[in-house]
């Protein structure tokens, strides 16, 4: 994983969800991270596909990476395929 | 669009729903209701702020904020919650008024007529909402949306029971019907139907969500629903024969064994939901849901042997299903749903951009928890002063069980002021108490009201 991906991932990292208090990566819900020179990519999703959350937790993501160094265009992408579930959880999130 | 899932008139629903609430307690609680009274205008006015404006409001204002979670598609025709609002409301303060023409009041008669006509405007308009929102796409195939469904045709049968006796009552000959026949399934379809069955729908998703549980439509959810449907196919067959005349089917026994059977599967798989939960230290809503749960399987464990004991403890039943399950259930879920939209209305614009209180901080969980815990203090009282028949420790658990609710009513304006929190963490202006943020076009999507 290079600088910028590593990077990239911390600022997910910053990015909590307000009703679990644990922070979006560990929740399991970013299912993919692209970086292809200051362009990142990103692919997540919520617990459920109805959740008041979405958006702003989508635009959530998108303000903390465009606000790493190197940054230049960042997107985010909501998908429910395949659907969340608590297995993604990471293992002491909680 | 953030916010574009959240409807906008859900605390206004609330805060009618808590208006009634406040009010049929303290008429209970200075005696204007209680075992051996039932049948005066007075207590059936009560009984009816507390089921109609109290509960029904409260889950129908849940289901207009919920449905578009449940179906993750938004609300049709959203705009009809406000004219839903003001009718049910209206309708629910003609109905109470108009039972006190049972005391004598000769003014309230035209109340008691014409009160079924603005109140299935009002389950009308919430209909339009619903409906065409549940059913759009493959809905149907989802067990939480078939439930509310469920629950929304038990709803057409609680009006249609209840509209056949308010006529009578009102002295008109358009529906006439014998009252003793129809009450017990005017009841049913109310408790056991509309509202357990949406409680029903709407918990699937919820708890899942908030103990981050798998949410599996398995074998026990299609059984709890096929025992729903035929529960509410049996009480709408039986209403249906008492308003055309037709025969008495002896049809009550299987009606409580098939609605008990119902409740102990339900309770089955949310003790599953709940053992399977990723989310260990469980919040307070949650931690209270179990009180409502309990007195579910007790009001659900009393439905078949009241037959044998008689009326109190059929009274008691309906008590704890009405104060203890459904009740208890609302205003637990009720502390943290307020709580939830206050901070997408505030909070959700900085999310990502710099730290956020989380819901939970807007809550005092121990003062909510001591009201929750009053509150199972007054439904354990008032169910045992019915099964008894003792009217003044009724009285006395009115009076706890109203504490309890100016209490949770206290919490529940200190969250949308945000009092829990550290003053440095407030915005410059909070949103409204009751009424909705007021629409408005910006550029900046972070701005828009939730």
């Amino acid at each position: 994983m290079d600088d910028l991906q590593q990077a990239v991932t911390a600022a997910l990292r910053q990015v909590v969800d307000p009703e679990t208090g644990r922070e979006i990566v560990s929740m399991g819900l970013i299912y993919g991270v692209t970086v292809q020179g200051g362009r990142v990519s990103i692919t997540m999703t919520t617990t459920t596909r109805g959740c008041p959350l979405s958006e702003m937790l989508r635009q959530g993501a998108q303000a903390a990476v465009l606000g790493v160094a190197g940054v230049t265009q960042a997107s985010v992408a909501l998908t429910w395929d395949p659907l969340w579930t608590p297995d993604r959880i990471e293992v002491r999130a909680f | 669009m953030i916010g574009k899932q959240i409807a906008r008139w859900t605390m206004a629903w609330f805060a009618s729903a808590l208006c009634c609430l406040i009010a049929s307690l303290g008429f209970a609680a200075v005696g204007l209701a209680g075992p051996g009274g039932w049948a005066a205008g007075t207590a059936m006015a009560t009984v009816h702020l507390f089921a109609l404006g109290w509960l029904c409001q409260m889950m129908i204002g849940a289901l207009i904020q919920f449905t578009p979670v449940l179906c993750a598609r938004p609300l049709k025709m959203p705009g009809l919650s406000l004219p839903a609002l003001l009718l049910t409301g209206l309708g629910t303060a003609m109905l109470a008024a108009g039972f006190l023409s049972m005391d004598g009041w000769v003014l309230g008669q035209n109340l008691l007529g014409l009160a079924p006509a603005v109140v299935v405007a009002g389950f009308g308009l919430t209909a339009v909402m619903l409906v065409p929102t549940l059913l759009a796409g493959q809905g149907l195939r989802q067990a939480e949306v078939r439930m509310v469904a469920l629950a929304l045709i038990a709803l057409a049968g609680l009006w249609g029971t209840g509209t056949a006796m308010a006529l009578t009552l009102a002295g008109y000959n358009l529906l006439p019907v014998f009252i003793p026949d129809a009450l017990p399934l005017h009841v049913l379809l109310g408790t056991g139907g509309f509202l357990t069955l949406a409680a029903f729908g709407v918990s699937y998703k919820l708890f899942a969500m908030f103990l981050l549980a798998p949410d599996r439509d398995g074998p026990l959810r299609k059984a709890v629903f096929g025992m729903a449907a035929l529960v509410v196919v049996l009480v709408l067959g039986l209403a249906g024969s008492i308003l055309a005349r037709g025969p008495r089917l002896p049809l009550g026994l299987l009606v409580a064994v098939a609605g008990a059977v119902t409740a102990g599967l339900y309770l089955v798989e949310m003790l599953r939901l709940w053992r399977s939960r990723h989310r260990l230290q469980t919040e307070v809503n949650m931690r209270w849901s179990r009180a409502a749960m309990i007195c579910l399987a007790m009001s659900a464990a009393l439905m078949v042997p009241t037959f044998r004991w008689g009326a109190a403890w059929a009274e008691a039943a309906m008590f704890l299903a009405l104060v203890g399950w459904l009740s208890t259930l609302t205003l637990a879920q009720m502390v943290k749903i307020v709580s939830f939209l206050t901070w997408i209305q505030v909070f959700a614009p900085q999310i990502g951009r710099r730290p956020v209180p989380l819901v939970s901080d807007l809550t005092d969980a121990r003062f909510a928890g001591r009201c929750l815990g009053l509150w199972a203090t007054g439904v354990a009282g008032g169910t045992f002063a019915i099964a008894v028949g003792h009217p003044l420790l009724f009285q006395v658990s009115a009076m706890i069980l109203l504490v309890a609710v100016l209490g949770l009513t206290r919490e529940l304006l200190a969250i949308r002021r945000l009092r829990h929190l550290d003053p440095a963490r407030l915005p410059d202006h909070l949103p409204p108490l009751v009424l909705p943020v007021p629409l408005r076009s910006s550029s900046d999507d972070h701005a828009l009201p939730a």
